[in-house]
């Protein structure tokens, strides 16, 4: 089986939500985790651009991917401010130190 | 007419309820008369029913599709459960006036007890599986409601949220039931279900039968769903004789009664229902000997009598079981009702705390033994009539064993209602003087139960007449009360059931011999039999699992990812089996 | 563009009132005037009341309701009717019951425009036709609700909770568009009805599971439910029963139009909706049974009824017969009723006992110790809600989930059989911790808090009264919304059968 151009992109789309969803899972800090979530959206762009290419609609997808990092930035921007309040008024970023909500 | 009584002995209360609720508690006095006035124009109109008695539809709401129709059917054993929930329930409501007079939040306690008067006359009169299920679980939450009404004693919220969880738990027979006889007959009406069960496949008529069979053993506290009634004693006082006494216990009786036709066929069914029946009188008989509070006593008593009730479904005396039901329901109230205004007289319910309350007690002394008369089946009272019909029955019909338990359980009866009655009126006085005897509108109550205790069993003809007559699947020959009454004092299996009575009274009188007997069953009687036990495992393991799983609420952002990824994982394997299935 | 056709003013009057609102607010600052936002909101969600009735006479008629521009499509079938129906009516009673209830609090303008913005989504949501336009939608009410749950800026639970939700609605918001890449680079086409008619391919499995995921963190499928009870028990009232009224449907609603879409490549959808189903009734049980603080237990409560969505939801799968769908359709529009009755009420509460005391404490359930005696109306409307959430008659909850019910033995399959049967001993297991709410509020004496809390406003009593009233008449009445629910269920199956 050789490595299509495809397969190779599909192997870098899961590669990438890997890499985003073991961010999620480890850090510790606020910041990185709205970064983890960027990695995240990172791979989702990746695949729709394949999928255009694929099916030869690639302007639609351009403008799918387009309107995701739209959207995807207002919620990296939303979850920054929320850090920044957090930092305010609890004094840490440790998401650690999130977890008074629990049982 | 019968639509428009029909209509009165539903709504009524069910008006007064909601115009108690709005007076609120600011005005006392208005309650009291609502709720009199109420519960009596219900009464009233449920016995009005009775010429009208007929196994016809009398009215059907159409709620559409899946819900088919609320319809209501005025036949005797409708009319039977309707006019006992409501005529007692007017008579509980008159003992109230004077028990809860200082009471506070009065407009909660005559809002429910009017709602649950209502709903009882409706369940009773139900032609459709839908309603009966609907109104079947407004009574549980009346019960529910009124068993913790002194919210402030955690005893009371136990107990009643006790009565709610098991009953619910019987309920969901009613409901599987119910659901099944829909899903096959594609109609909710109780005539089609009786008529048309013959053409169930049988494995579903088993089910049904069974389901039906949980719901009431939960509803009538038949063993091993019992538990939950001597702690619903933490009611008010009326409510216990209305509720967990006359009524609504009654309800699981009913029912059976009602469906007998159709599972009486069951391989199986009836002798489960009669060894059900068999082993709680029995069983709760024991109980009784050994309680030391006057409403346990009377609660476990309740449960025994249901026994025979349930029994006599099983043996398929249909006419018996209901005789008795009407026989218990009145004399049982008195009961409760008389240990009512002692425990106001005298402030406690610990039976060790009585004693000599006789001479300063007279009204409220013959009241009571007069109940106890019906509780042990003595001529002239009527709990002799409908027990010994019972038995008779079951001598006729049933297997030798179980009736030979019965008759060990009127024995028992007898020697737990002696005890009873001598551990409060006979010796010296144990405890504080009784303030009074009776309040007037108490010894009102109490005077008309006692009446009927004396005379209902003269209802015995009509009773079966309207039975032979409304209930057209239960084949029912009618009787005249002559014919009964020469019928009962001629079987010898009354003259056996009252030589076992008077043996077991004289038990009483020797129980200075028996008392080492006595304190090594005493543990087993006080901690009922182990069912406490279970039933207090099963609610620690519930309550463990969830504090178990407690634990994966971390809080943390992490693990709440992590939590995606594992629904990720679950949804591709299972999607990932359907694939290669 | 040559006419906009009626429904579409339900979309547009919300979504174009949404920035007027916030501007009012920050223009008019006069303590006079601050009331503004507050009114304005609920004046535009009163009128949009009137394209609703006209958008439901003219579905009744068995008009299409479809708008097309450019790549946007919009149609509005009887599902997306039910959703604007539950988005709207609990919508504008929020509205006006946030009033008094935010009275002392900063940025309420941002409150209300975010408020109305979020039901003009939901209701967008409900009218998309394509995958990729549900997405924005959905995203889009997401967004709005993250800053709603994260309304008290200055309280660290609030933050937290609005943080943590941020962070697990966003990734799985993420894996949806990875399904939709999948979709859309197997099969071409985005249109829901074209991947409808696309020839079943494995790798749409794939995308299924995704989507069941991704829209099931938002609609709390038991295990990404745990961002619920935190976002649900810090958010002002008003948005708790908001998002668990209507929001968490909306996730169900898109999970089924993607689903309804990809319905022929698997035939294990049923088993999956049931399954996630009986987990989520008895997790959502055995939480809320552990629970000190009232919004949480309730919060719990709604993964609890999650599940018996999905139930229904799984047996109409399974028979593709209407009775199941309905039944949790209804439940669903139910649910909105009682969910926000309870949220509403218990927020009462919270406001008179700690809020209007500039107090930001959770409500504990030994705080409602003797609130009758003090709050006869929402002690009431309370019990009244958490009781029908248990499935008492004669209120609503018990007519919706005996439809279900009912559902389940039509099939005459042993296993929906058994799970209906799980399904009612979970109900009678919710007792076990709503019972002892109601008993605690009818105590004659009272907790500490009780005896010192103030008066609840008039204005927040109307919500109480309206929904209540609702209950008890669904309760008696159940057919009544027939109207409503049958069409959203007949929408849906028409998706399964491929129509």
């Amino acid at each position: 089986m050789t490595l299509s151009p495809l397969l190779i992109i599909m192997i870098g789309v899961i590669g990438l939500l890997g890499a985003g969803f073991y961010g999620l899972l480890v850090s510790r800090n606020l910041i990185k985790i709205v970064v983890a979530l960027q990695v995240l959206v990172k791979a989702a762009l990746v695949g729709l651009i394949a999928a255009g290419n694929y099916n030869g609609q690639i302007n639609l997808a351009q403008s799918l991917a387009l309107t995701v990092i739209i959207a995807d930035t207002i919620v990296a921007v939303m979850g920054i401010a929320l850090g920044v309040q957090i930092r305010r008024h609890m004094g840490t970023l440790d998401v650690r130190e999130l977890s008074k909500l629990k049982g | 007419m019968l639509k428009l009584f029909l209509l009165l002995t539903i709504g009524l209360p069910w008006l007064g309820a909601a115009c108690i609720w709005l007076i609120g508690d600011r005005r006392p006095r208005l309650l009291h008369a609502f709720a009199v006035a109420f519960s009596a124009a219900a009464g009233l109109s449920a016995l009005a029913m009775l010429p009208y008695a007929s196994e016809e539809i009398a009215i059907s709401l159409p709620l559409g599709g899946i819900f088919g129709n609320f319809s209501l059917v005025a036949d005797g054993l409708g009319i039977l459960i309707a006019a006992i929930a409501s005529v007692i329930g007017c008579l509980a409501i008159i003992f109230a006036t004077d028990y809860m007079k200082h009471a506070h939040q009065l407009a909660r306690f005559y809002a429910l007890v009017l709602f649950f008067i209502g709903t009882m006359s409706g369940l009773g009169l139900s032609g459709s599986l839908l309603l009966t299920f609907f109104l079947w679980e407004i009574t549980a939450f009346c019960s529910y409601a009124l068993i913790s009404f002194h919210n402030d004693d955690p005893k009371a919220v136990a107990g009643g949220i006790k009565a709610l969880i098991m009953t619910q738990v019987g309920g969901v027979g009613l409901l599987a039931g119910a659901l099944l006889a829909y899903a096959y007959l594609g109609d909710y009406a109780i005539s089609t279900f009786l008529a048309q069960a013959g053409t169930l496949p049988p494995g579903v008529l088993a089910v049904i039968g069974f389901s039906f069979l949980l719901a009431a053993a939960a509803k009538s506290a038949q063993v091993p769903l019992h538990s939950w009634l001597p702690d619903a004693m933490e009611a008010p006082t009326p409510v216990t004789a209305l509720i967990h006494a006359a009524t609504m216990v009654n309800a699981g009786v009913y029912l059976l009664a009602r469906f007998y036709p159709a599972f009486a066929e069951i391989p199986g069914w009836s002798t489960t229902v009669m060894i059900v029946g068999a082993l709680t009188a029995l069983l709760a008989g024991l109980m009784a000997v050994a309680a030391g509070d006057i409403k346990r006593v009377l609660a476990y008593s309740t449960i025994s009598q249901l026994g025979y009730m349930v029994y006599a479904v099983g043996c398929g005396a249909i006419f018996a079981s209901q005789f008795h039901l009407l026989s218990h329901a009145i004399f049982k109230a008195l009961l409760f009702l008389a240990a009512g205004a002692i425990i106001t007289a005298i402030d406690t319910r610990d039976l060790q705390k009585m004693g000599g309350l006789g001479k300063k007690m007279p009204f409220v002394r013959l009241a009571f033994i007069i109940g106890s008369l019906g509780l042990v089946g003595l001529p002239i009272a009527n709990g002799f009539f409908s027990k010994e019909l019972i038995l008779e029955k079951g001598l006729e019909s049933g297997p030798l064993a179980l009736y030979l338990v019965m008759l060990a359980g009127a024995g028992i009866t007898a020697l737990y209602t002696l005890r009873l009655n001598w551990l409060i009126f006979a010796g010296e006085p144990r405890g504080p003087e009784p303030q009074h005897d009776g309040l007037p509108a108490m010894r009102v109550s109490l005077g008309i139960l006692a009446l009927g205790t004396l005379t209902s069993w003269l209802l015995a003809g009509g009773l079966g007449n309207m039975f032979a007559g409304t209930l057209p699947f239960h084949h029912i020959e009618a009787e005249t009360t002559l014919t009964v009454a020469e019928h009962i004092f001629s079987a010898p299996a009354t003259w056996v059931a009252m030589a076992v009575i008077l043996l077991s009274g004289a038990l009483w009188f020797g129980r200075a011999k028996l008392a080492p007997l006595g304190r090594i069953f005493e543990p087993i009687l006080v901690h009922d039999f182990g069912f406490e036990w279970l039933q207090t495992q099963i609610s620690r393991l519930v309550r463990g699992s969830a504090a178990l799983l407690q634990h994966t609420q971390t809080g943390q952002v992490n693990w709440n990812v992590a939590g995606i990824l594992l629904g990720l994982l679950a949804v591709l394997i299972l999607l990932a089996r359907g694939i290669s299935s | 563009m040559s006419q906009i056709p009626v429904f579409l003013w339900l979309i547009l009057l919300p979504l174009l009132a949404s920035p007027v609102i916030y501007l009012l607010g920050r223009l008019f600052r006069k303590p006079g005037l601050a009331r503004l936002p507050y009114l304005a909101a609920v004046l535009v969600l009163a009128i949009s009341l009137v394209p609703f009735v006209l958008a439901a006479r003219a579905l009744g008629a068995g008009e299409t309701l479809h708008y097309e521009l450019g790549s946007i499509s919009l149609h509005m079938d009887g599902l997306g009717l039910l959703l604007a129906a539950v988005a709207l009516g609990l919508g504008g009673l929020v509205a006006l019951y946030s009033g008094p209830y935010l009275s002392k609090e900063d940025g309420q303008e941002k409150f209300y425009a975010m408020l109305v913005l979020m039901v003009s989504m939901i209701v967008g949501l409900g009218c998309a036709t394509d995958l990729f336009n549900l997405w924005i939608w959905f995203e889009a009410m997401a967004v709005t609700s993250y800053l709603l749950v994260a309304f008290y800026r200055t309280q660290a639970a609030s933050l937290e909770a609005g943080f943590k939700y941020l962070v697990q609605s966003a990734a799985g918001s993420v894996l949806v568009v990875v399904g939709i890449a999948i979709i859309f680079g197997a099969t071409g086409t985005l249109d829901l009805a074209g991947i409808r008619a696309a020839a079943p391919a494995p790798i749409l499995i794939a995308a299924g599971a995704l989507f069941v995921v991704g829209f099931g963190v938002k609609s709390a499928l038991v295990p990404m439910h745990t961002w619920l009870p935190d976002a649900h028990s810090q958010a002002p009232s008003g948005i708790s029963a908001m998002l668990s009224g209507v929001v968490i449907e909306a996730g169900l609603v898109a999970l089924l139009r993607s689903l309804g879409a990809l319905f022929a490549v698997s035939a294990s959808w049923p088993a999956l909706l049931i399954g996630f189903g009986a987990l989520n009734m008895l997790l959502g049980n055995l939480m809320a049974l552990q629970q000190k603080q009232v919004k949480r237990l309730l919060a719990f409560s709604s993964v609890a009824h999650m599940g018996y969505m999905l139930l229904g939801l799984g047996i109409a799968f399974y028979s593709g017969q209407i009775a199941g769908a309905q039944g949790s359709m209804f439940h669903l529009f139910n649910h909105g009723l009682m969910k926000g009755l309870a949220f509403l009420s218990a927020g009462t509460l919270l406001y008179t006992l700690y809020i209007a005391r500039s107090h930001h404490g959770p409500l504990m359930i030994d705080d409602l110790a003797g609130a009758a005696t003090r709050y006869p109306l929402a002690a009431l409307t309370f019990s009244m809600a958490v009781l029908a959430l248990g499935g008492l008659p004669p209120l609503a909850g018990f007519m919706s989930k005996w439809q279900i019910f009912v559902a389940g033995f039509q099939t005459h399959n042993i296993w929906l059989e058994t799970m209906v049967i799980f399904g009612a001993l979970n109900s009678v297991l919710s007792l076990v911790y709503y019972a002892p709410l109601v008993n605690a509020m009818y105590r004659l004496e009272p907790s500490a808090r009780v005896r010192e809390g103030g008066r609840a406003p008039w204005v927040m009593s109307i919500p109480l009264v309206i929904l209540g009233l609702a209950i008890v008449v669904l309760g008696v009445w159940p057919s009544l919304m027939n109207w409503l629910t049958e069409p959203a269920a007949r929408s849906l199956l028409a998706v399964l059968a491929g129509q």
